[in-house]
C-alpha cells in the first residue's frame, strides 16, 4: 500500500523541544506541553466520536454530510470519516469505520512545524489543523499511526485536513464543534455514530468501538451482543 | 457557470477501436441525468434506432448516474442503463434497467455522469476508469468467470488490498501509465466500483443482467446479454474527484427534516407505519434472515437499508424477489425454516453469480412445473431435459438450472432467446391463451401484480416498453391487503388514503381520487388513464432520472407525519426540493413531470422507429380469456374503490378479467391524452415541437412513421 514520504521537519521541531526538556524543565510548546520524560502533552478533547461497526449499513451518508458541511462539496476523499467496506466479507468483516480519535497524546499535533494542527481551545481543545498555517508537509499524515490514518490530504487544495468535531462547518446550520453537533453522529440513519464526553483507553485500539444496538436493533432481527 | 450537481464530462467508449472519448455533459443538461440523459444520448449515437435485437452491434448502451447520487439525497443512489434490450417478445424494446449499490456515485467521483457503450470488441475486454483515466483491458482470464470471481480478479490486477484492514489508496502509485504524472491524484480508501457480466451475459442470454458488488443487479431487459454480444466484460471506476453542489446548507437542512418528520423514531419506532421514505432499516427480503448476525446494507445515501451482509457468507446485499425465486418449489423439500432459508439464499447467489434475472421464475417455474406434470418436458420427452427433475426443490436443482439457463445448455438452449419464443418453439403457444404461462407483457412473466387487477402496473408495461417494476402505487395494495390478511388494523381509511395521494398528483389528477378507484366500472377510464400518464411521467423523470429508489419513493402518504402526508412534492423534503439543493434549478414538483413527459415521448419516438404500432400494443390473451384467480402472494387483492353509493372502501378485485374491446378504447383515450395519434400510437410534430424536439420528429416523418395530427 503506497504511502506518502514522512517529512522530518515535525522532528527538528521535537529535537529542539526535547533538548529543552532535557535542561529539566517542562517546555511549552504552544498549546501542547514536552514534559522532562519526553512526553508531548496536550489538553484532551473536550469530546470523542464512538462507532459501532457491527451496526453501520454502509450508506456512506455520514461522508457525504461530513464533505458537503465543510467544503460544500461531496467527496470521500475529503470527507473525515471513512467508511471502507468489502462486499464479498463476512459480517462484521465486512466494514470497518474511521473516525479520528482525537488523541490523548496526539502524534499528528506532535509532529506538525507549524503549529497548524494543534488542539484548539475554542473549540474543547478539539485536534484540529488550521487551513492557513498549514504548509501541506504530510508529516501529520505520515504521524497518525492508526489505519487508514485519520488525517485526509486534500489534494486540490495540497493541506491536509482532518476531523475537527465540525468547528468550523460553513454548512452546517447548527454550531459545531464539542458542545455543538457533529454532522456524521446527526445525519446517520440507524445510529452508528456517537458522540462521547469520557475519553476511550487510550492503550486498546478497540476502545472507540461501542455497542449502540438496543432493543429496537433486535425487534428489527439483528443481534444485539457486543 | 458552474454546473452543479454534476461531474461535468461523459465517457464515449468505441469497443470496436477500444477507444475513450470524452463529451462535455452541459449540452445535454435539460434531461436531467439517468434515463433522461440516457434517453438523449441514445438518441445522438445510436445510428440505426430500428434494431429490435440488442446483439445487433449497432445497439447504443448508456449507464447513466444522477446528479443526487452521492449528494446525501435520501435514497437517490442508483444508476440506471438504457438501450435496446434482449430476449423480448415480438420485439425487444429500447428499454431500461436499474441497479443500486455505489457504481453511480464513484463514477462521478471518477470525473464521468456516464458511460456510452458502442460497438462491438474484437475480443473480450474490461475498462478500467480512474479519475477520467481510461483503460482498455485484454479479459480473456476473466472470460468466464463468474461475476464475483471477475470482481475479485479485477481488484487483484489493480492491486486493490481486501478486506477492511486496509489503508488509503494513493492513486498516484496505481496504474501510472493512465494517470497524469503532473497532476496530484489523490487518495481513496475505497474500493473500485465494478459492473460486471456473469455467464448469462457471456453467452447472450435474454436473462443476462449486469452485476456490481454482491448483489446489485440490472436484471430485467438483458442487457448483460448485450454486454456479453460486445465482448464487454467489465467496467471497473475509481476516483477521487468532488461533485459540487449549488446548496449544501438546504441538503444537509433536508436531511434532516426528513429524519425528524418523515422517518420513524430511532428511540420509539413505528415498526407498522405505512410509509416507504420513513421505514426502519429491515431487511427487504422474502425469507427470514439466516441468522441475527448481520447488519442492514445500503445503497449510498439511503435512509433505510433495504439488503443486509451475514456472518454466514451466503445472501449478502441480495433483496427481494431474488431471494425467494425458487421459493415455492424449495418449500416442498426443505425439512426445516434454516433449510428453507438457506436454499434460498444460496439460490439467490447462484443467480448473482451467474449474473442472471431471477424474475423469469415469478410464473416460468408454474410452467416448467406444467410441462412436467402433463409428460412433455423431461428426459426422452417432446421437450427433452436432463435436468434432475426429481430432485426439484434441492439447491442442487436450482443451480443447475440457473447453471443451463445461464450457458444455453438443455432447456436453456432455446429460453435464453426468450421465453415466449421457446413458448413457440415448442408448440406450446397455447399456454399463453390459458393463463399456464402467465407472461402477460412484451415476452415478460407477471410480476405478481396481475395487470387485470393492478391496473396502473399493466397499462404502464404494455404502454411502454417492459414490466415497469415500479412500486409507487403498489404501495396501496401491500399495505391494505397485508392488513387485512393478518388481522391488522387499517392505518389510514380508504376515502383518506385517496384523498391524500390525490393531492400530490399534480397536474393531471390533482385532488381527483376517482383516477385511484380500480374498480370494474372505471379501469378502462380516462380518470386512469390520466393515473397512468402521470405514472409514466413521474418514474421517467423523478425515479429513472433523478433516480429516486422504487422502495423509498414516491412517499405519498406517511403515518409519521401529523396529518399522514408523505414526502412527495412537499415543501420541505419533495423531491423537487432535493433536486434544486443539489443542481441549483428552481424546478416546481410539476416541472419535473413535464421532464418525465419529454423523456416518455422521445423514448416513444425510438420505439415507433423500432416498429411500434398500436395492434400490437396487447397483453398476452389469456390476460383478456381467463379470469385473474390465483395471487402469487394472497388469496385476494384489496384496493379502493368506490362502493354502489359512491363511497370509498377496500374492496378485493380478484376474479376479473380483461375486455379487449375496452382495452382499445382505453388505449384510443390514452393516446389522445399524450397528444399521440390514435390510429398508430405514434407521437404527432405538434406534441413533440411543443417538448422542443422537432429533429425528433423530422426523423419520424422522414421514416414514414410521423402520428397524424387530430383533425
Amino acid at each position: 500500500m503506497a504511502q506518502d514520504p514522512a517529512r522530518s521537519e515535525g522532528a527538528s521541531r521535537r529535537a529542539f523541544l526535547a533538548a529543552s526538556a532535557a535542561t529539566g524543565c517542562a517546555v511549552f510548546a504552544g498549546p501542547g506541553v514536552l514534559l522532562a520524560d519526553g512526553r508531548f502533552v496536550i489538553p484532551n478533547s473536550a469530546g470523542f466520536l464512538v462507532v459501532d461497526t457491527k451496526k453501520c449499513q454502509g450508506c456512506g451518508t455520514c461522508m457525504m454530510a461530513c464533505s458537503l458541511a465543510h467544503t460544500g462539496r461531496a467527496s470521500y476523499t475529503l470527507s473525515r470519516i471513512q467508511v471502507l467496506q468489502d462486499s464479498f466479507a463476512r459480517w462484521p468483516d465486512d466494514l470497518a469505520l474511521a473516525q479520528c480519535r482525537q488523541c490523548q497524546n496526539a502524534p499528528c499535533v506532535e509532529v506538525c512545524p507549524t503549529g497548524a494542527n494543534h488542539a484548539d481551545a475554542k473549540f474543547g481543545h478539539v485536534r484540529r489543523i488550521d487551513q492557513s498555517l498549514c504548509i501541506g508537509c504530510k508529516s501529520c499524515v505520515a504521524a497518525c499511526p492508526f489505519t487508514p490514518d485519520r488525517v485526509q490530504w486534500d489534494h486540490g487544495g495540497r493541506k491536509a485536513q482532518k476531523c475537527d468535531l465540525c468547528a468550523e462547518t460553513p454548512y452546517l446550520d447548527a454550531p459545531g464543534g464539542p458542545d455543538g453537533v457533529q454532522a456524521c453522529v446527526r445525519v446517520c440513519p440507524v445510529g452508528a455514530i456517537a458522540f462521547v464526553r469520557e475519553m476511550p483507553d487510550q492503550t486498546r485500539e478497540d476502545s472507540y468501538q461501542a455497542n449502540l444496538r438496543d432493543w429496537v436493533w433486535k425487534r428489527l432481527g439483528m443481534t444485539m451482543e457486543k | 457557470m458552474a454546473l452543479y450537481g454534476y461531474a461535468g464530462k461523459i465517457l464515449r467508449l468505441d469497443l470496436t477501436a477500444q477507444r475513450a472519448t470524452e463529451i462535455d455533459t452541459a449540452k445535454y443538461r435539460s434531461w436531467g441525468g439517468g434515463h433522461g440523459l440516457g434517453s438523449a444520448l441514445f438518441w445522438e449515437f445510436c445510428k440505426d434506432k430500428t434494431i429490435k435485437d440488442g446483439r445487433n452491434p449497432a445497439n447504443v448502451i448508456v449507464v447513466a448516474s444522477s446528479p443526487l447520487n452521492g449528494t446525501l439525497v435520501p435514497s437517490a443512489g442508483r444508476s440506471e442503463v438504457v438501450g435496446v434490450g434482449l430476449g423480448m417478445y415480438p420485439y425487444s424494446w429500447y428499454t431500461r434497467s436499474g441497479f443500486g449499490g455505489r457504481f453511480g456515485t464513484m463514477l462521478r467521483q471518477a470525473g464521468f455522469d456516464a458511460i456510452v457503450i458502442e460497438g462491438r470488441a474484437s475480443s473480450p475486454v474490461w475498462v478500467d476508469v480512474r479519475n477520467r483515466k481510461v483503460v482498455f483491458h485484454d479479459a480473456s482470464a476473466l472470460w468466464g468467470t463468474d461475476t464475483q470471481t471477475a470482481q475479485e480478479r479485477i481488484w487483484a490486477q489493480m492491486g486493490v488490498p481486501r478486506g477492511t484492514d486496509t489503508g488509503w489508496w494513493d492513486l498516484n502509485a496505481s496504474a501510472a501509465e493512465a494517470l497524469d504524472p503532473a497532476t496530484d491524484q489523490g487518495r481513496t480508501t475505497q474500493k473500485p466500483a465494478i459492473l460486471t457480466i456473469g455467464q448469462a451475459g457471456e453467452n447472450q442470454t435474454g436473462g443476462g443482467g449486469l452485476v456490481h458488488d454482491a448483489g446489485n443487479i440490472a436484471a430485467v431487459a438483458g442487457f448483460g446479454g448485450v454486454w456479453g454480444s460486445k465482448n464487454l466484460k467489465a467496467i471497473s471506476v475509481i476516483g477521487t474527484g468532488e461533485i459540487p453542489v449549488a446548496d449544501a446548507k438546504a441538503l444537509l437542512r433536508a436531511r434532516q427534516v426528513t429524519k425528524e418528520k418523515y422517518v420513524s423514531d430511532l428511540q420509539q419506532p413505528d415498526f407498522a407505519a405505512w410509509t416507504k421514505i420513513g421505514k426502519q432499516p429491515k431487511l427487504m427480503a422474502m425469507v427470514p434472515p439466516p441468522t441475527d448476525e448481520f447488519r442492514p446494507q445500503a445503497c449510498q445515501g439511503c435512509i433505510s437499508g433495504c439488503r443486509a451482509r451475514y456472518s454466514v457468507g451466503y445472501g449478502s446485499e441480495t433483496k427481494c424477489q431474488v431471494t425467494s425465486w425458487y421459493f415455492a418449489p424449495s418449500r416442498r423439500v426443505a425439512k426445516s425454516s434454516q433449510e428453507l432459508i438457506e436454499i434460498n439464499l444460496r439460490a439467490a447467489d447462484a443467480a448473482q453469480r451467474y449474473g442472471i434475472n431471477t424474475y423469469f421464475a415469478i410464473t416460468g417455474l408454474h410452467w416448467l412445473e406444467h410441462l412436467v406434470e402433463e409428460g412433455v418436458l423431461g428426459p426422452g420427452k417432446a421437450i427433452p431435459s436432463n435436468l434432475p427433475w426429481d430432485k426439484y426443490g434441492t439447491l442442487e436443482f436450482a443451480e443447475k438450472l440457473i447453471h443451463a439457463l445461464s450457458c444455453r445448455e438443455d432447456i436453456g438452449a432455446d429460453l435464453a432467446d426468450g421465453w415466449v419464443q421457446a413458448a413457440h418453439k415448442w408448440g406450446r403457444a397455447e399456454d399463453l391463451r390459458t393463463g399456464h404461462m402467465a407472461f402477460s407483457y412484451w415476452g415478460q412473466p407477471d410480476h405478481g401484480y396481475d395487470p387485470r387487477a393492478e391496473v396502473e402496473w399493466g397499462y404502464g408495461s404494455i404502454l411502454g416498453d417492459r414490466d415497469i417494476c415500479e412500486h409507487c402505487f403498489n404501495i396501496i395494495f401491500t399495505n391494505i391487503t397485508s392488513s387485512f390478511a393478518f388481522a391488522q388494523p387499517m392505518r389510514i381509511q380508504a376515502k383518506d388514503l385517496v384523498g391524500i395521494i390525490a393531492e400530490k398528483l399534480s397536474p393531471y389528477a390533482k385532488n381527483r381520487p376517482e383516477v385511484l378507484d380500480y374498480g370494474d366500472e372505471n379501469m378502462y377510464s380516462e380518470n386512469v388513464a390520466q393515473l397512468v400518464r402521470w405514472h409514466r411521467h413521474y418514474t421517467r423523470f423523478y425515479k429513472q432520472s433523478a433516480l429516486y429508489c422504487d422502495l423509498r419513493w414516491p412517499d405519498f402518504y406517511n403515518t409519521n407525519t401529523p396529518d399522514n402526508r408523505g414526502a412527495t412534492a412537499s415543501d420541505d423534503a419533495g423531491e423537487h426540493v432535493w433536486w434544486n439543493a443539489v443542481t441549483g434549478d428552481t424546478l416546481s414538483f410539476d416541472d419535473g413531470i413535464e421532464i418525465g413527459r419529454r423523456i416518455w415521448n422521445l423514448d416513444n419516438a425510438i420505439w415507433t422507429l423500432q416498429g411500434r404500432h398500436r395492434d400490437i400494443v396487447h397483453f398476452a390473451p389469456y390476460i383478456y380469456e381467463t379470469h385473474f384467480e390465483k395471487g402469487e402472494l394472497f388469496p385476494f387483492y384489496m384496493w379502493p374503490c368506490r362502493d354502489e353509493q359512491g363511497q370509498w372502501v377496500y374492496r378485493d378485485i380478484m376474479g376479473r378479467t380483461m375486455d379487449r374491446r375496452k382495452f382499445e378504447e382505453f388505449k384510443t383515450s390514452f393516446y389522445r391524452l399524450e397528444g399521440w395519434d390514435t390510429a398508430s400510437g405514434w407521437p404527432t410534430r405538434a406534441t413533440l415541437e411543443g417538448l422542443g424536439l422537432r429533429e425528433v420528429a423530422d426523423t419520424l416523418e422522414a421514416a414514414g412513421r410521423l402520428g397524424k395530427e387530430r383533425a
